[in-house]
């Protein structure tokens, strides 16, 4: 009975291989990139070549507002008086992960996997669809030919580290600093690191970190730094990726029988994201700089959509400040006048209640 | 040589699943399983309006069109409480059912037995684990094909899939359920040989696998959710994606071998320590 503590060496051994896989898991090896300059980077994601590939992105957002159970929120977005408010809220309180197929300029495929269900959008030459497999509908859209699939349907929340990129280097002019920041890697390829500075201090973004696949050109993350705030207040990143062509049946999408199909008119050629309703066009704002980093949208209150202002959702998350109320977080502020107006900014709320007046 | 020290093992895991299967509980056990997907069968086929879109159950507006998908419903439902709770009686057993009876010392007269008792105890529960998923798939396609069409199946993702390849999906994701039961049948299998009151054992095991649903549900324990037993569990339906989201189940069944090696070694070192007094 002497060596009886080695029967539970096994027991102690079991946690320890677990702590070495996780840790040898972690530590992957960084082949570090040619050193550089910003405007290298920059002019290779401007004429990045990846136009076909397929992946999986981690989307997820600390914005210092309360955390909500998804399991709460579920039955409030597919409600239709709550819906849009929730969903906006679900994109900026819950973690989303996604499967994106890529194909050229026309075709690309969203996948949001949700638990038990799932959210797509597909464009495929001119034809546009989103599908939700809670509700099992589907909406069609025909697209003009030669729009760019820049942006997939507003009731689908993901934005491909990509598109978010070129949003924010479209947008960032001379009143930015661009600056490199050390090599990463990111799902398995190395990459360029660019730091968007604002010169602005009226904004509440510190920074902006995009990882550039250094082959390719094509943006593998996406970081919002808000001030005051270690952690990323937005974070989508590639956590696997090929850069082949993926399928092509990826593409095909007939709607299921049994499914209900809504045709939706799109009154403008690219019109498509400026006619979704207005809360969904703020979900977008949090994460896209205007022309300055600074600057404050003000919705007139009869641009604004029925029902958001008096949501209940709103109201419980606003509070009450003077001349209306205050939807406040780490990287975006909205104030919702009295009269009925809807400000919104990166920008302190003094700044939001100056442009109220 | 090795034939001679296996012999033995496979005789004795042979006739560990037949005094499983000759037990009037287990087959209690997987009739309830199986009367899962036949309830909800019923009650969709029998109710006076469809079943509401979006509404109940996952996949549930789904049957009327798919019969398979009665199955899809039996296996989402019973994942969360039905099939740990099964698995949680029959792991909770193990040794300490033997133990209460008075058998385990006979059962040990063997040397070196009890790591071979152990293990083929555990393979004896991971039988049960694979009949309890499999009751409940069949219970939910002969529902299916007695009270509804079988037409084109919808997946998640919106794309439509044959029968042939519904049926294949639906066993996939019964071994989904199999392989989220093992890890438990191990826990099972440790608090079994803590205790020579097998309800003990069953209970703790069943308690278990709800504590780390409900820690699995608060989003404040996000950092815990990776390590959690049941965090996968939900993620079956990855299977009914176009094309098959395979990471899930690899990140399932990895978690799960973790839980297997931990609590068997656990189990080993308290079983290989324990004065056998019954």
């Amino acid at each position: 009975m002497k060596r009886i503590w080695t029967r539970w060496l096994p027991a102690a051994a079991a946690p320890a291989a677990v702590a070495v896989a996780v840790l040898a898991g972690g530590a992957s090896a960084v082949t570090p990139p040619s050193p550089s300059t910003p405007e290298q980077v920059l002019a290779l994601v401007a004429g990045h070549t990846a136009q076909r590939f397929s992946g999986t992105i981690e989307e997820k957002a600390d914005l210092g507002l309360p955390s909500i159970p998804s399991q709460a929120l579920g039955p409030a977005t597919s409600s239709s008086s709550l819906g849009s408010a929730a969903t906006v809220l679900e994109l900026l309180t819950t973690p989303h992960t996604a499967r994106v197929y890529a194909d050229g300029p026309s075709k690309l495929r969203v996948q949001v996997m949700d638990q038990l269900a799932e959210r797509d959008a597909v464009r495929n030459g001119s034809d546009a669809w989103t599908y939700d497999s809670k509700t099992n509908t589907a909406t069609h859209a025909s697209l003009p030919s030669g729009t760019s699939s820049g942006s997939t349907s507003p009731s689908v929340p993901a934005v491909t580290p990509d598109q978010l990129a070129q949003r924010f280097l479209t947008a960032a002019g001379p009143s930015t600093n661009v600056t490199l920041g050390p090599t990463t890697t990111v799902a398995d390829h190395s990459a360029y690191t660019l730091v968007l500075t604002p010169k602005t201090s009226g904004t509440l973004v510190a920074s902006v970190q995009i990882a550039v696949e250094s082959q390719t050109g094509l943006p593998l993350s996406v970081d919002v730094y808000a001030k005051g705030q270690s952690d990323p207040a937005f974070h989508t990143a590639f956590q696997k990726l090929d850069l082949h062509a993926p399928d092509a049946s990826v593409f095909a999408f007939t709607p299921p029988a049994g499914a209900t199909v809504k045709q939706e008119q799109l009154p403008a050629p690219k019109a498509g994201s400026e006619a979704t309703p207005k809360p969904k066009a703020t979900a977008s704002k949090a994460t896209e700089p205007a022309k300055n980093w600074d600057s404050v949208v003000v919705v007139p209150a009869d641009k604004v959509p029925a029902g958001f202002t008096g949501s209940a959702l709103v109201k419980q998350l606003a509070s009450p400040v003077a001349g209306g109320r205050l939807l406040s977080s780490s990287l975006l502020n909205i104030l919702i006048t009295n009269d009925g107006r809807v400000i919104a900014g990166s920008v302190p709320a003094a700044t939001l209640m100056a442009a109220a007046k | 040589m090795l034939q001679n020290s296996l012999l033995p093992g496979v005789r004795l895991f042979a006739s560990e699943v037949s005094v499983l299967f000759r037990r009037w509980r287990t087959w209690a056990m997987l009739a309830a399983l199986a009367a899962v997907p036949v309830l909800i069968g019923l009650a969709v086929r029998f109710s006076p309006k469809g079943p509401p879109t979006g509404r109940g159950p996952a996949f549930l507006d789904q049957i009327t069109h798919n019969g398979l998908f009665v199955g899809v419903v039996g296996l989402v439902v019973c994942t969360p409480l039905f099939l740990p709770l099964t698995v949680g009686v029959v792991a909770g057993d193990t040794i300490a059912g033997e133990a209460s009876l008075g058998t385990l010392r006979y059962l040990l007269v063997a040397p070196a037995g009890r790591l071979r008792l152990l293990v083929i105890k555990y393979l004896a529960s991971a039988v049960f684990c694979v009949s309890a998923a499999l009751a409940v798939v069949l219970g939910g396609v002969l529902t299916g094909l007695a009270l509804f069409p079988v037409g084109r199946a919808t997946l998640l993702s919106g794309d439509t899939i044959g029968p042939g390849e519904a049926f294949g999906r639906l066993l996939l994701m019964g071994g989904f359920a199999t392989v989220s039961l093992l890890g438990l049948a191990a826990i099972g299998l440790f608090a079994s040989t803590m205790t020579t009151v097998p309800v003990g054992a069953m209970a703790a095991t069943v308690v278990l696998a709800v504590v780390s649903q409900v820690l699995d549900a608060l989003d404040q324990l996000d950092w815990l959710h990776p390590w959690l037993l049941s965090d996968h569990w939900l993620d079956l339906a990855d299977l009914l994606r176009q094309p098959i989201s395979w990471s899930s189940f690899g990140a399932n069944a990895l978690l799960q071998a973790a839980y297997v090696a931990f609590f068997g070694a656990l189990a080993y070192g308290r079983f290989s320590t324990k004065d056998i007094l019954a």
